[in-house]
């Protein structure tokens, strides 16, 4: 009797024991709740930190094109080089698509399971899903760019499965086309919190997605005019308005946030909401590091907060540095982009222009000057002088655009600086392509010529204010793709646009070939698209076959 | 804690239930004769010596009377009148029968032989009992006291390296405190764990050994086969180790002071440049770039960012710093164990104390252990013994995460290190990447201290029931706290002039075990002897953590004390985690003469891991044994004092996964509008309802021998283990969202040959003479992946090869350096003199990863030890020998420091130039921060053979000893890994092959704190 209730009593009890007890992670139905479908939408945008203002991301659009090649470190100059090395393997390349799809598998969860959440009010239920659909949007125009075809999943995953095949561009853009309708409806004109997706947003994507599209194999005959009319809408209707000043539209801290910005992926000076797992949520803006030379072994240099960490990624092309910017006359765009002057940090006696110089804080150390000087008055200097001639993969003018001084330590990675996704320099420069290509060159030539005028030099009086804006200037019948490509090179130089407008264009191949000294040797017509990754490939039911690689690679 | 009153309350049911038994117990006991005492023996009892023996049981055969021998050995004793027997006995002695008759008239003096020790009767501990060793069916191996005692060990874990067949034990940190990866028979699983299971008197512990106290232990069994294993069903398929601590016994009170004190040194340097070849080698790389221009005899000082004024002042004045002598001291070591052991008749007890130093090579590392132990078992009555073992273990590593010595290597030896008034300067050169690796050194600089505080029991109550029938219940609560600080000040490599940062982890764990075991025992006819077990049992885990990161602590002094002041927090979080096992058990032993043995074991394990579908796993086991030597027909051979054969099949499991791996859950993420955090959570994890164990099916053959009175002795093994279900990270296309899951599939099997035999070469002829015995013992094994995902597709992605091992090197192959001769051939590779050549495998003239091939594996094809033992007029000497042969490492600082980069310091190798066409490594250059296939020259062949320990002893004659009122006196010196020899050592400017850590995901040789050479001095002294 007894032995019959002591196990009675233990049978009970142990089997609610092997219930499992959920504390420190939660499951989830939680998205479904009221609360978490807000975590979601959330979490959504945590993706656009992994592949903006990082190495990730920087290398797979700055490098390999005409504008960047590769500095003397890192460990994807391959991708720069076009060479074997570039393939499948490739981590950057792997981690973007796979950081893209758990992106879209996010966004998924959000819009399939919004109708029945219970206690939202029908308003935020919209916004929210617009949000998610123009993140989802933006995840495939990345990965249609990158990758060509890609899988196409509008529903959240909730089985295991191995299957995935590789749809038609024209049903990516399709899909995107169709998201970001919904979202320039859905969505209100500004948003409270400030980061979010709003209306000129999604509509001056489009702007670019359409744009995009025009020149793929999906191009539809209204694209141009669409594009524009988008982008004009952009320009016109939501009161953004480019900045007197190129160099203030990059000025950090309260700066960031100015009338040219239409939406910017956010960092933040608290590293709990600036994203503690490198893994997931990116590492800051890391940007600052990768444009540098390596000024701290320089004469009287040191490594410093205010200078920056030196990883000499990325290094201007001399096409960069003598076509793009060769007008130091009338536009303000190579002085306000690049820096000329380091000063000193670690005070002493050097050998410097063969003889011996001594510094004190804060003198001048290093020149970079951007053209050659007379011998006599480079030996005048009283510090180290660096010419073009003296350019190596390590000495290059450094882009000031990502420098971040603000960091609190010299070795602190995660910047702090918003990344500029989309501002308005931007637009004007897609309506002055669309409104171009859709014919009306008059358009063109105005949006251009607003960009262009912005940059120009302020004169010592009115007249010759007047006198530089004009010789900035440039008439309808000057209009050319070179033009508008090498007006996007100055302007948006680094900002991660630059390999997809190559691509886009159909002048990738020409370019780098062109001017760019270390792919251009190797880059093949197929360079136009990405390797898609091989674990993709091997991790499909059916393998290649299924899931075939783009050509070239293997 | 509901459940736990609920099963509390179901023993105590269950304790009545024996009670009431137990009261009905005595009527089984009347039968027992009475008698009428008439008479009173006196006498004495003496050892061989005629020295007198305390504490000796005399009792009357047949009869309850039993009295103990006082301090001068003597004792009385009431006989009946007719006269009897009576039976002397006492641990360590032959017990003697002495008749006597009613009136004796005078003392009796009996004299007791010392007992030989025959191995065939040790008792050897197995799951849940302990078996005679001539009765074992499994495949067991033992590690006795005198074996771990001889090497003056920190881990538990170290003290079986090299000592049992089949298992291998490999050191994984030179650091003090450092732990050790052992694994029995191979590895068997891809993510749920391949470590043993550690049984510590009869409980069951999760994590490793570090707290136990290597002298508490007084001895180690390794259960290797699946029917030794199975009654440790589901935590049982990577084997197990019990481990018995000492314990006390009746007599004479035992004092007894073991010390030993040590000096140890890096057994070896790193061989990297000096400052003249570092200089030399820099230049090359600016050549390799035509960046050096040797026409210009200035050109040093001309070629911009090449050489810095220190670098320039160094040269000329042909100075070389070379830092790791500068980072590198003696280390120094000492341990103190006091124990105290006896007890009397009904009470027995062992106290014991330890305290241990360990202060390493590298300033910054050291640890300190102290233990205390109580173990005590206690005669209520003649049927009912309650016991405890508790330890209490409290212990401080520093620098467990340190690694200053890998910034030696790469600091530039141009550098200078202090200025002109002996001050550290903290960046030698302007690389502003390198601080002085000697910065780290500075006392409260940097720091990494994990204070760790446990107690762990195991509680007892054993009851009688009736004549071989026995109830016995096992209470293990197991209670750790850890408490990480880290602190790294400003002028360090991690801040480098930056703000300090600090950050803390703590966690408290509880454990408990606990389990109702029945006994039965009964001999039928005396042939059939019969033992029956059943369990019923429950384990639990339950882990809290909490852990913070701050930046800009505002006062040095501060350290990690005080976060709340700190200029920004990084981070912070808490964690929980908790996880049951419910376990039914039973076994039955079975001996039919002391020749046919069967053991059947059963075990249903349910575990909250595990989906709904597959909560319980049922493990069956058999075994037979044939104890040939038994025979009639082998009776009077001369030969065989022992043959026995075995068989064994079973099967085991493993729940080694984490908590909550079936369900879906989602993941924190972080995003800010603007300046507003702006958290959320998304899809992280895919449900899975049909998660199960995986499951080890073994089938082991073994034979038992001993010839010659057991002179010499051993067992040989054969084993084939296949492990289905296998619990694997399916990969899964990162088109769906997620990158993986976890599912039960693939297979891989182990397969092996384990020899051991123990010699007696030379066996004493007097009292003192010279003895040689060897131990010696070998095992191969044969580890392989069967299938994956149900299928045989390789998953190169994981690096999984059907047909081979769980880890593989896969990699490019190095067949040289491209000569200037082969400039075109070169040129089709995409590549240039000077460069690393690699085997174009499939001969398409493209470097692809098509051309990576199966390198080679680091598990050894064969490992062994060989321990000889000498002794001569109280000296002994043994000398231990370790070996492993076959496998493949790979060596991570011929990766990390020899990046020929031309910016940090180099392994000093023979690298390319034009003037110097060597095949060895490549070209220095000064724009690639590594070569181009760089990891193809960090393998190596890793096998090594090491003498592990030489120990030589002297035991001072017992009248020496008598002079400090001490029964024995032994002092010794001992010296620890004195030699390796290995072709990595010997030709390619390695330290030490061990020390892949097989739990890593990464099976490297990490570049981290030098292997030692290590000399102590000992002391043990009994009173």
């Amino acid at each position: 009797m007894i032995s019959a209730l002591f196990l009675a009593v233990v049978w009970s009890s142990c089997s609610r024991m092997l219930d499992e007890e959920i504390r420190s992670q939660v499951g989830d139905t939680h998205l479904s709740t009221p609360e978490g479908f807000e975590d979601g939408v959330r979490a959504a945008y945590s993706t656009l930190r992994t592949f903006h203002a990082n190495e990730l991301g920087m290398t797979l659009t700055v490098f390999g094109t005409d504008t960047y090649t590769m500095g003397s470190d890192g460990s994807y100059k391959f991708v720069n080089e076009y060479t074997s090395q570039f393939d499948p393997r490739t981590t950057f390349v792997r981690d973007l698509w796979n950081n893209l799809y758990i992106g879209i598998n996010t966004c998924n969860a959000v819009i399939d399971r919004a109708p029945t959440v219970e206690g939202l009010s029908e308003e935020i239920r919209n916004v929210r899903v617009a949000e998610a659909r123009f993140l989802r949007a933006y995840y495939y125009f990345t990965l249609v760019q990158q990758f060509g075809p890609v899988h196409l999943s509008v529903k959240e995953t909730t089985e295991v499965t191995t299957e995935a095949s590789r749809s038609p561009v024209s049903e990516v853009y399709a899909v995107i086309e169709e998201d970001l309708r919904f979202a320039i409806e859905q969505l209100p004109e500004t948003s409270p919190d400030y980061g979010r997706a709003i209306k000129p947003a999604a509509a001056h994507l489009l702007a670019r997605v359409l744009l995009t599209r025009a020149t793929s194999e999906a191009a539809e005959d209204s694209d141009y005019a669409e594009a524009g009319a988008l982008a004009e809408q952009v320009i016109n209707d939501y009161g953004f308005q480019l900045l007197d000043d190129f160099a203030k539209v990059f000025e950090q801290g309260s700066g960031e946030r100015n009338a040219e910005v239409i939406w910017a992926i956010q960092y933040t000076k608290n590293a709990i909401t600036n994203g503690a797992n490198s893994e997931a949520d990116g590492t800051g803006n890391a940007a600052h590091r990768y444009f540098l030379m390596e000024y701290d072994v320089l004469p009287g240099m040191n490594r410093n907060v205010r200078d920056g960490q030196p990883w000499k990624r990325f290094m201007p092309t001399t096409y960069t540095l003598e076509t793009l910017f060769a007008d130091r006359v009338n536009d303000t765009r190579y002085r306000k982009s690049f820096k000329d002057v380091f000063l000193c940090t670690r005070p002493g006696t050097y050998t410097v222009n063969g003889k011996e110089v001594t510094y004190a804080e804060g003198d001048t150390a290093v020149w970079l000057p951007g053209y050659q000087l007379d011998a006599a008055v480079k030996a005048s200097k009283n510090f180290l002088v660096i010419e073009p001639a003296d350019y190596t993969q390590k000495l290059y003018p450094t882009l000031t655009k990502f420098l971040d001084p603000e960091r609190p330590d010299m070795n602190y990675e995660a910047g702090s600086r918003d990344f500029l996704a989309f501002r308005l320099a931007e637009t004007y420069l897609i309506a002055a392509e669309a409104f171009m290509y859709a014919g009306d060159e008059a358009k063109a030539v105005t949006y251009l010529n607003e960009v262009r005028g912005r940059a120009a030099y302020d004169g010592l009086d009115e007249a010759e204010d007047a006198n530089r804006r004009a010789a900035m200037m440039v008439t309808a019948g000057e209009l050319s793709l070179d033009l508008i490509l090498e007006e996007r090179g100055r302007e948006l130089l680094g900002e991660q646009l630059r390999w997809y407008d190559l691509v886009r264009t159909h002048t990738l191949v020409e370019r780098v070939r062109a001017h760019n000294p270390d792919g251009g040797d190797n880059i093949q017509d197929y360079h136009v698209l990405r390797p898609i990754p091989q674990d993709q490939i091997d991790r499909t039911a059916g393998g290649s076959e299924a899931f075939p690689q783009n050509p070239g690679y293997n | 804690m509901k459940q736990i009153k609920s099963v509390l309350l179901g023993c105590w049911l269950m304790l009545l239930a024996i009670h009431s038994a137990a009261a009905r117990g005595p009527a089984i006991a009347d039968g027992a004769r009475e008698f009428v005492a008439q008479a009173t023996i006196h006498g004495k009892v003496v050892d061989g010596s005629e020295q007198p023996l305390a504490g000796a049981t005399v009792s009357v055969k047949g009869s309850e009377t039993r009295v103990s021998t006082d301090e001068q050995g003597n004792f009385a004793i009431a006989i009946p009148t007719d006269g009897t027997t009576l039976v002397i006995s006492f641990l360590g002695f032959v017990t003697q029968e002495y008749p006597v008759r009613s009136d004796p008239g005078e003392e009796i003096i009996v004299s007791m032989q010392p007992e030989e020790a025959n191995e065939l009767d040790e008792i050897v501990v197995v799951g849940y009992g302990s078996q005679r060793k001539r009765d074992i069916t499994g495949a067991v191996s033992s590690v006795d006291a005198k074996s771990i005692q001889e090497v003056p060990v920190t881990q538990a874990s170290q003290a079986l390296q090299g000592r049992a067949a089949g298992v291998l034990v490999t050191n994984t940190s030179n650091k003090p405190g450092g732990g050790a990866t052992v694994r029995i028979r191979g590895n068997r699983s891809f993510s749920a764990g391949n470590d043993p299971l550690y049984v510590i008197d009869g409980i069951p512990i999760t994590g490793g050994l570090q707290d136990i106290p290597p002298q508490d232990i007084a001895s180690m069994e390794v259960l290797k086969d699946a029917s030794a294993t199975a009654i440790y069903g589901s935590r049982g398929a990577n084997g197990v180790v019990i481990i018995s601590t000492n314990r006390g016994n009746t007599g004479k009170t035992v004092v007894s002071y073991d010390t030993w004190f040590g000096f140890s040194n890096a057994y070896k340097q790193i061989d990297m440049m000096d400052g003249a070849r570092f200089a030399e080698f820099k230049r090359e790389s600016r050549r390799a770039t035509g960046d050096y221009d040797d026409g210009d005899p200035n050109a040093d000082a001309n070629t911009p960012g090449l050489f810095s004024p220190v670098e320039l002042a160094s040269i000329a004045a042909g100075i070389s710093t070379n830092y790791q002598d500068l980072m590198l001291e003696t280390g120094n070591s000492m341990n103190h164990s006091l124990g105290v052991r006896g007890g009397s008749e009904k009470t027995r007890f062992n106290l014991s104390f330890n305290y241990m130093n360990d202060q390493g090579i590298i300033a910054v590392q050291d640890f300190n252990r102290y233990a205390m132990r109580v173990n005590l078992d206690h005669d209520i009555s003649d049927r009912i013994r309650i016991g405890a073992s508790i330890l209490g273990n409290y212990s401080i590593r520093n620098g467990q995460s340190l690694n200053p010595y890998d910034d030696t290597l790469l600091e530039n030896p141009l550098g200078v290190p202090y200025d002109d008034n002996g001050e550290l300067i903290f960046l030698p050169t302007p690389d502003g990447l390198r601080s002085n690796p000697l910065a780290e050194l500075v006392p409260g600089a940097l720091l990494n201290r994990n204070k760790r505080l446990r107690l762990f029991s195991s509680l007892y109550g054993e009851v009688e029931l009736a004549e071989g029938l026995s109830y016995r219940l096992n209470f293990g609560p197991d209670l750790v706290q850890n408490r990480v600080g880290n602190f790294q000040g400003k002028f360090t490599n991690a801040r480098l002039g930056g703000s300090s940062a600090a950050q803390g982890n703590e966690d408290l764990v509880f454990n408990y075990t606990l389990e109702n075991i029945v006994k039965y025992n009964k001999v039928f006819d005396e042939v059939h002897a019969l033992e029956l077990t059943g369990l019923f049992g429950i384990q639990h885990r339950q882990y809290e953590a909490t852990n913070i990161s701050v930046r800009g602590i505002p006062v040095e002094e501060m350290q990690y004390y005080n976060f709340g002041a700190a200029e920004e927090i990084l981070g912070t979080g808490s964690d929980f985690e908790r996880w049951d096992i419910l376990s039914y058990m039973g076994r039955a032993n079975y001996v039919f003469d002391d020749r046919y043995l069967v053991t059947l074991t059963a075990r249903i394990d349910g575990s909250s891991r595990f989906g709904r579908n597959h909560r319980y796993g049922f493990f069956p086991s058999v075994a037979l044994g044939w104890n040939i030597s038994n025979e009639s027909f082998m009776e009077g051979n001369g030969v065989f004092d022992l043959l026995k054969l075995r068989a064994t099949y079973g099967e085991t499991g493993n729940t080694g996964i984490d908590p909550y791996g079936t369900q879906g859950l989602l993941r924190r993420t972080t995003y800010a509008f603007d300046e507003t955090g702006a958290f959320g959570f998304r899809p992280n994890q895919l449900r899975n309802d049909n998660l199960k164990w995986e499951t080890t099916r073994q089938f082991n053959f073994g034979l038992d021998f001993a010839v010659l009175g057991g002179r010499i002795s051993g067992a040989a093994e054969y084993y084939q283990q296949k492990t289905r279900d296998l619990l694997m990270q399916r990969q899964l296309p990162f088109t769906s969202g997620y990158g993986s899951v976890m599912e039960n599939v693939g297979a891989t099997q182990n397969t092996g040959f384990e020899f051991s035999i123990s010699t007696e070469n030379i066996r004493p002829q007097r009292e003192g003479g010279f003895s040689w015995s060897t131990d010696l013992n070998l095992a191969t094994n044969n580890e392989k992946i069967l299938e994956l995902y149900g299928g045989s597709q390789d998953d190169v992605g994981n690096r999984w090869f059907i047909g081979e091992p769980i880890q593989v090197y896969y990699d490019f192959e190095k067949i040289g350096i491209w000569q200037t001769h082969e400039a075109d051939a070169a040129e089709s590779y995409g590549r240039v003199p000077g460069e690393i050549k690699i085997k174009d495998q499939n001969q398409d003239g493209v470097i692809n990863d098509l051309d990576r091939v199966i390198l080679g594996n680091n598990r050894p094809s064969l490992t062994g030890g060989l321990t000889n033992r000498f002794g001569f007029r109280g000296f002994d000497l043994s000398v231990f020998l370790y070996f492993n042969h076959g496998n493949m490492i790979y060596s991570r600082f011929h990766e990390v420091h020899n990046t020929l980069f031309g910016r940090y310091n180099n392994l000093d190798v023979d690298y390319w130039t034009p003037n110097n066409p060597t095949n060895a490594y490549p070209r220095p250059n000064q724009n690639q921060e590594k070569p181009v296939y760089n990891t193809s020259m960090a393998y190596f062949d890793g096998s090594f053979l090491k003498i592990r320990n030489v120990n030589l002893g002297y035991n001072f004659p017992k009248s020496w000893a008598a002079k400090i009122k001490a029964e024995s006196l032994r002092v010794y010196v001992s010296a620890q890994q004195p030699l390796i020899i290995s072709s990595y050592v010997n030709r390619h400017q390695g330290i030490d092959p061990e020390g892949i850590d097989f739990n890593a995901d990464s099976e490297q040789l990490p570049v981290d704190t030098p292997p030692q050479r290590t000399w102590l001095f000992g002391l043990n002294v009994k009173f």
